[in-house]
């Protein structure tokens, strides 16, 4: 299963990829917004995991932008801003699921198997 | 008018008396009548007043106001409502013309009412100088919350980087990712989850204190066990309590436990209450944790034999930042949950309160609205 990281810091972007590795995922980074668009179009991934704040354009736009191209696509937007209502706003523009950070390596879990329809692990 | 007959036998008395200045001029400005209050207030005598023309009482600022005023009441024959004027020295006073009619109807004299009014403009301006003050106050207050709780936002953002790799690598470690562990190394393995976990609290706790200091708290209500979410939340909590060699004990006397409310947030109080009770009661401690119904009411306690609240602590247990007893501070937090557990508890029309004794323990209860529909209870 393709899975694609975008994080503008790279501890994260490397802390996920080795925990979503170890766990059996094909991993693939981007660290911006404009990065992840061409990346989803070259590799068709089956979930992205997002985050919001990227210099450039930020997750929110990138999270519409790829929904254009792939209105199927599973986004999970994982962020560490707790600004009230953009969990709401991140689902409103299509994301599949939101995590705050930090968040357990389960629950992240429970998210893509819940995707039902696209094949397991 | 009623009772206008007992004015008349008393005219004389009440002009004189009242404390207000009354002076009476004919169009040549010539004064005719002053009242008590006018030699009270002057020093002057009768015979330096009547007669006199009113430039040669008045002073010459006061004069240039007031003369045109007069002129305007002979010749409309309407009198003028009033100004105020400031008296060189300070005073401020309050003046009206009226017109007095002769039988004919023609105007020949007019009476000045004059009022002191230095002590109500001296207020007025106290009053204008603290209105201002405030406002300042109140627009410097608001740019230092505004300031807070945008240092708060990035220092909470700041620290949910690093917690998310150390969370992540300690999963690893957790799950068996990164080898074999031996003993020694899962026990401090779980050291650092335990602190990693506290610190993650910190974090939320810090952004929640900022939400709900807001009023921004929104619940997302759905109806919920409450008896699992006690147990779920001890459960949670057993690792933590085991390290302190505590009994936690659960007692169920609700028959049907479901409730309208926000699973999450009733689980961070349950967790604050419990967290608290393993805190502050020394190793090998007791706690118990009852559910029960009363009035409509879902009421949980949850009492430990821990140190107890001192008396003059009691007021300041819900307030934002309190810690109890200073030593071992290391371990206590920064004092937040109890103040979001009761914003909580509040937002679901409940109620939070405590009893404790210094050395027997302490017994928090909070009760929260079954809520729902009758076809759920």
């Amino acid at each position: 299963m393709k899975i694609l990281v975008v994080d503008d810091a790279p501890f994260i972007v490397r802390a996920l990829r080795d925990t979503l590795a170890a766990r059996g995922f094909e991993v693939h980074e981007a660290q911006s917004g404009e990065e992840a668009i061409s990346a989803y179009r070259d590799l068709k991934p089956d979930v992205v995991l997002m985050d919001i704040l990227m210099p450039g354009m930020d997750g929110l736009s990138a999270t519409r932008e790829i929904l254009n191209i792939d209105p199927a696509a599973n986004i999970i937007v994982i962020t560490a801003i707790g600004k009230p209502g953009l969990e709401k706003e991140c689902m409103d523009a299509g994301a599949k699921g939101f995590l705050m950070k930090p968040f357990r390596a389960r629950a992240l879990m429970e998210l893509i198997d819940s995707f039902s329809g696209r094949g397991g692990r | 008018m009623r009772g206008i007959e007992i004015v008349h036998g008393y005219q004389e008395d009440i002009i004189e008396t009242i404390p207000s200045t009354i002076l009476i001029v004919d169009r040549g400005r010539e004064v005719l009548y002053a009242n008590r209050n006018f030699y009270l207030k002057s020093g002057k005598k009768e015979k330096d007043v009547i007669g006199i023309r009113l430039s040669k009482i008045f002073s010459p600022v006061l004069m240039q106001k007031l003369d045109k005023k007069i002129q305007e009441v002979f010749s409309t024959a309407e009198p003028f409502e009033g100004e105020q004027i400031r008296y060189p020295g300070g005073r401020f006073y309050f003046y009206r013309i009226y017109p007095l009619r002769e039988a004919g109807g023609a105007v020949s004299k007019a009476v000045i009412f004059m009022e002191d009014i230095t002590e109500m403009t001296r207020l007025e301006e106290e009053l204008r100088d603290s209105y201002i003050k405030l406002e300042n106050a109140y627009a410097e207050l608001k740019e230092l919350d505004g300031i807070k709780s945008e240092f708060v936002s990035m220092v909470s953002h700041e620290l949910r980087t690093p917690l998310t790799v150390i969370n992540s690598y300690l999963e690893m470690f957790e799950d068996g990712l990164l080898g074999d562990l031996s003993d020694l190394q899962k026990e401090k393995i779980q050291l650092i989850r335990s602190q990693t976990d506290t610190m993650i609290q910190l974090v939320d706790d810090m952004l929640d204190s900022l939400r709900i200091g807001a009023r921004r708290l929104r619940l997302k209500k759905e109806l919920t066990d409450i008896e699992d979410m006690i147990c779920s939340v001890i459960a949670s909590l057993s690792r933590l309590a085991d390290l302190r060699e505590h009994v936690i004990s659960f007692r169920c006397e609700m028959a049907d436990a479901r409730i309208e409310c926000d699973p999450k947030r009733i689980i961070q109080v349950l967790s604050n209450l419990l967290t608290n009770a393993i805190k502050y009661t020394p190793e090998r401690g007791r706690i118990d944790v009852v559910l029960k119904e009363e009035n409509g009411y879902a009421l949980v306690s949850v009492r430990d034999n821990g140190i107890g609240i001192r008396e003059e602590d009691r007021d300041r247990v819900f307030d934002k930042f309190f810690v109890g007893m200073e030593e071992s501070r290391a371990d206590m937090g920064m004092g937040l949950g109890l103040s979001i557990a009761k914003d909580i508890v509040e937002a679901h029309g409940g109620r939070i309160w405590f009893e404790s004794r210094v050395g027997e323990g302490s017994t928090f209860y909070f009760t929260l609205p079954r809520g729902g529909h009758p076809e759920h209870t």
